[in-house]
């Protein structure tokens, strides 16, 4: 049908010369161009308001254009030294996000007590004080039993400063342990990177204006990741006048553009990290004023040889030598070549590209190297090499993030009494981390790390731990591998709350759905991030008239709860919200949840419009000016500026030998009476000795056999994902060919064609693909795009809930597409607690449907 | 009088979709219908060559404002709805259009009726019809309520945000309303209402690559005047004829 009917009418416009047939009109053909002036139009007449995006995790600082109360456009904030006034696709989905159709307009309840995937929660709408009553009813029952530890709460989607008021309180002044972050689902194992080497267990920055080699690895910053809007600004001038390399199984967008693709074999990444370093040392590319030189100037880096230690003299690193003989001697690009499939003269190009460009590298490793079974190392492994080029905190290169000064709000410990003081340390958390197998060892400390995804587990192994469960903005439902497990999970907790904008598959299993606010357009909180070296705070605030009965969960709901409590007799929450928070300017406290919002908000942006001493950033002038210019961006941060020892890891310095990770490691095996070889073990690493203390090669662990799951399964986030709610607007549908090989209005497999023509498969077949954890049906596409032996799709539609375009059919519970958490097992990288979601940990079969 | 024009930089260009996305906020075009995209401003996607020597390339996409526009010759009725102004601008009259879809299926840009293939990126359009007799913004007319009386419908949250659709930019109109009505096609106005306000047409605001430069070419000092004489430039369909005024530089993959 493609062209066809207009090619005839072209073929009629030639043949017929004055006359073309269109339906049954027949019309005359003139030939000129006919020019006259246009009648006068004038732009839409509006305000920009200034708030914040958070439809990823870099938490754009943005405006939006308000036409008669109407959220309308979206732009980034001109002030922003960050996101330089532009937003990426997702900000621009702001207003349809908005708008919603399927927005949850007023509290509702279950009446169906059946609770299952398909089963119809037969919600009916209440109102928001007999939602409340009934949610502080359950509360106090526990209250009363002593068993307050049998509240939970699952966060997701927060704002950075009031999420203390929820998060932060509630779990503290009513009492329980049982309080998770959703962090570990999508990215905390890449932060043991960066982390375990240089102390620094956190998102990093990159000096993309100054850098002259960027590389991409596990990572596609034009896409998702961090800095999307940055990232997409200066790529252009990258490009132009350096080099990009995209490390990624896949052709990402950024791979698209990139001068290098390396599309590794999935979960390889240490190997590939491992050759550069390797071709890196025994070529003398390192950074020397970083890393330091042997002593008498001559490389004694020679493939497969030991190096005496004593002959090389260290600046701000720690343990090069040691590195390469535990590790690196033998990693040759030929040796890499087998395990990464990557053609050794490539490692080697790539290798050289990037040592010629020292220092002004940024290796920009994401969730595609960590976050699989073993990815603690990888993650050290790729991030060492910033380390080894001495692009750490320099010019052009890898630099950790900035901050901006914000107030904590007012202590608590005087509300905490004693029926919430056992409460809260009574029993472990149910997400099992710090046990044996689960070091989740963030910040180096075993079992500070939360396990998101294993909260399921736990509620399975123990479904009286939970009786009362509040959530807000997360659906682990659809966003958690192997969801299944959660619907299982919240099947049995006998009453559940969720506060959300849309009814999700987490939705279908409440008890009581309160109806969030959606926070870009409607909440009023402070939000702090980084990036391109400026720390920044956000102000997000109501831009337009809120449509809908709604209230923002982690202030006017705390509020009106606390006060619900306080009636039946509970009084420490209210008592400690109107009584401790006052608003810096008058000192008044507040009298309602609005002013708790706007006070509270006040408290945590004070310092920086209401600064002791004056800033190095932004100057605001108060208040009012702060809410009108939306932001603050701090002073640049300063190169160099962990160098002279000031790293925050054991040895104070940059560790190839990482002393962090093995006290770390060391402090959990003595916690469990055990060696740190047992440890990782019984945890799934295969480094022993001293190999665990290195970046380092782990071969990837797969589930499934390749005979009977041939293709390695490569997960992705969309480009206009914003945090897997973004499916229900058409847009997100009617763009997702702008996600590289993607169909609009569709969700394909991607399978190269070679593999399609050994199995009979073409574009357009609808297939089955399965794995060991379960199955999903949807279109394949054939596509050059990805390794024979290698299989990739989005991440982002299959919902079978959320709204009228999400879901294939919300009232019977059919997917749009497939959801690829369906097929990827329920697995952890154990030292971070992150969960397994990428590394082709994931073996799959794809047959005809 | 100036000729105005638009260099998009393939180079700077990374496929984000955020042209796309800005023109239909500002310009209010409904959702794909009908065999319609209603895409002012789309994209062409291309993946080629063997693994791993892949590329995939995306071309952004609008309409050309040719100089000798097919559209135009083609547009039947006196005076004729789709004109160009003194500027170069091609624009339409919905006033004086019979939606007899000639300029669509004489624009080499255009589809009469777009099919499954124009959701990968192989085919386009850059004029949209509007059928006849049925609102042009079907997805706001829908009363249907996923949770009876719990969740919203699409004509109640229109209703409540009090506009046309809830999100709709409110320009004012000259010969393009800010809402179109059925039965007459639509096309992209290098935002007239703005650009002749001074303001930069929202595809080019809001690209965050800075791919975007639109102005006067015959303005020797302008930057669009300036990157074409700098830069190898290339048309779509130069062979057509149609002289277009949108130009593409650079290459969008350096390994292309």
């Amino acid at each position: 049908m493609k062209l066809t009917r207009r090619e005839f009418l072209r073929v009629s416009v030639v043949t017929a010369g004055s006359i073309i047939v269109v339906g049954c009109v027949s019309l005359p053909v003139t030939s000129a161009m006919e020019v006259r002036k246009a009648r006068p139009a004038g732009p839409a007449k509006g305000v920009w308001t200034s708030t914040a995006c958070q439809g990823c995790t870099q938490w754009c600082a943005i405006q939006i254009f308000v036409e008669d109360g109407r959220a309308v456009r979206v732009r980034g904030n001109p002030l922003s030294k960050t996101n330089h006034g532009y937003v990426c696709p997702r900000g621009h989905l702001i207003p349809q996000q908005t708008y919603d159709p399927d927005r949850i307009k007023v509290p509702m309840k279950r009446t169906n007590p059946l609770k299952g995937r398909g089963i119809d929660p037969k919600f009916v709408p209440i109102s928001w004080d007999e939602a409340l009553d009934t949610v502080a009813d359950k509360m106090m029952a526990l209250r009363r039993d002593h068993e307050t530890h049998k509240l939970g709460y699952l966060r997701g989607r927060y704002s950075s400063t009031s999420n203390a008021l929820l998060y932060g309180t509630l779990p503290k002044i009513f009492g329980t342990p049982q309080y998770f972050s959703h962090s570990a689902l999508c990215a905390e194992a890449e932060k043991m990177g960066p982390g375990l080497t240089q102390g620094y267990f956190g998102y990093r920055d990159y000096d993309l204006a100054n850098t002259m080699c960027l590389v991409a690895w596990g990572a596609d910053p034009l896409a998702s990741n961090r800095m999307v809007p940055n990232t997409i600004n200066r790529f252009g001038e990258i490009l132009a006048r350096g080099t990009v390399i995209a490390v990624d199984p896949r052709l990402s967008t950024s791979a698209a553009k990139a001068h290098e693709w390396l599309p590794l074999k999935p979960g390889t990444d240490g190997a590939l990290a491992g050759a550069i370093a390797h071709v890196l040392l025994v070529e003398g590319m390192w950074g020397k004023e970083f890393v330091g030189d042997f002593k008498d100037g001559k490389n004694l880096f020679v493939a497969g040889k030991l190096v005496d230690e004593a002959a090389f003299s260290e600046k701000e690193t720690h343990g090069v030598v040691k590195w390469w003989n535990i590790e690196l001697k033998d990693r040759t690009p030929a040796w890499a070549e087998k395990e990464t499939l990557i053609p050794a003269e490539q490692i080697m190009r790539v290798a050289r590209a990037m040592g010629k460009a020292a220092p002004k590298v940024a290796v920009w490793m994401g969730p595609g190297v960590a976050m699989n079974p073993r990815g603690t190392y990888a993650a050290m492994a790729v991030h060492a090499l910033n380390g080894l080029l001495g692009s750490v905190d320099t010019e052009g290169g890898m630099l950790q993030g900035s901050g901006v000064p914000t107030a904590h709000f007012p202590k608590l410990d005087a509300y905490v009494d004693k029926i919430a003081k056992d409460g809260g340390h009574h029993g472990k958390k149910i997400d099992g981390r710090g046990e044996k197998n689960m070091p989740a060892m963030m910040g180096a400390k075993p079992g500070s790390g939360v396990v998101t995804n294993n909260v399921a587990n736990g509620i399975l192994k123990d479904p009286g731990a939970i009786k009362v469960l509040l959530a807000t903005w997360n659906n682990f439902n659809f966003s958690a591998t192997d969801p299944k497990r959660w619907d299982r999970a919240l099947a049995k907790v006998p009453f559940f709350v969720h506060m959300v904008t849309n009814a999700s598959e987490m939705t279908q299993f409440a008890d009581v759905v309160l109806p969030a606010t959606f926070n870009s357009s409607e909440g009023f909180s402070v939000i702090t991030n980084m990036g391109n070296r400026h720390g920044y705070a956000s102000i997000q605030q109501p831009v337009g008239k809120r449509l809908w009965d709604v209230k923002q969960e982690e202030t006017e709901v705390m509020w009106l709860l606390a006060a619900k409590l306080k009636a039946k007799g509970f009084s420490n929450l209210f008592d400690y919200y109107s009584k401790e928070f006052k608003d810096p300017e008058t000192g008044k406290t507040p009298t309602n949840e609005h002013e708790f919002a706007e006070i509270a908000a006040k408290i945590s942006s004070a310092p920086m419009w209401m600064p002791k001493q004056a800033l190095k950033g932004d100057k605001l002038e108060g208040w009012a000016d702060f809410r009108k210019k939306g932001m603050y961006n701090s002073e640049a941060y300063p190169f160099k500026k962990n160098w002279g020892g000031k790293f925050k890891t054991v040895s104070h310095k940059f560790e190839f030998y990482s002393e962090t990770a093995k006290k770390g490691l060391a402090d959990h095996a003595s916690k469990h009476k055990t060696t740190v070889d047992d440890i990782l073990a019984v945890s799934g690493y295969v480094a022993r000795g001293e190999q665990a203390f290195v970046p380092h090669y782990e071969p990837p662990k797969r589930h499934g056999s390749v005979a009977e799951y041939p293709f390695d399964f490569i997960d992705y986030k969309s480009r206009l994902n914003r945090e897997g709610r973004s499916q229900n607007l058409p847009w997100y549908q009617e763009f997702k060919k702008v996600d590289a090989g993607d169909d609009s209005w569709g969700d394909v497999l991607k399978m190269n064609p070679a593999d399609g023509a050994k199995l009979g498969l073409k574009t357009g077949d609808t297939i089955k693909i399965s794995s060991v954890a379960g199955a999903i049906v949807t279109k394949l596409k054939l596509w050059e795009g990805v390794r024979p032996g290698t299989v990739a799709k989005c991440y982002g539609q299959g919902h079978w809930a959320y709204g009228r375009v999400a879901a294939g059919n919300y009232a019977k519970a059919e997917p749009r597409g497939g959801n690829n958490n369906d097929i990827l097992v329920d697995d952890y990288d154990r030292l971070s607690g992150a969960t397994a979601r990428n590394g082709g940990f994931t073996g799959v079969k794809v047959q005809k449907a | 009088m100036p000729k105005l024009g638009m260099v998009i930089d393939l180079q700077r260009c990374v496929g984000c979709g955020v042209c796309a996305l800005a023109c239909k906020a500002e310009n209010n075009t409904s959702n794909r219908a009908n065999g319609q995209s209603h895409n002012w401003a789309d994209f062409v996607l291309k993946t080629e060559g063997r693994f791993p020597n892949t590329v995939h390339l995306v071309m952004p996409v609008l309409c050309n404002h040719c100089s000798n526009a097919p559209c135009v010759e083609n547009c039947p009725v006196t005076p004729k709805a789709m004109f160009k102004t003194p500027e170069g601008v091609t624009m339409h009259d919905q006033s004086l259009c019979i939606g007899c879809q000639a300029c669509q299926a004489s624009c080499p840009y255009s589809n009469l009726e777009l099919d499954e293939t124009s959701l990968s990126g192989e085919t386009y359009s850059v004029i949209s019809f509007n059928a006849k007799d049925r609102t042009t913004q079907p997805f706001w007319a829908d009363t249907a309520e996923m949770i009876p009386g719990c969740t919203a419908s699409a004509v109640e949250t229109t209703k409540r945000a009090g506009a046309a659709s809830p999100a709709m930019n409110q320009f004012a109109a000259g010969d393009v309303q800010a809402i179109r009505k059925p039965g007459v096609v639509e096309k992209c106005t290098l935002c007239y209402h703005r650009t002749s306000n001074g303001m930069q047409p929202a595809c080019v605001e809001a690209c965050p690559s800075k791919a975007r430069i639109f102005g006067d070419q015959d303005d020797s000092n302008s930057a669009i005047a300036k990157v074409l004489r700098a830069q190898k430039s290339m048309r779509l369909q130069e062979d057509k004829g149609t002289r277009p005024n949108v130009h593409y530089v650079g290459k969008y993959s350096a390994r292309a």
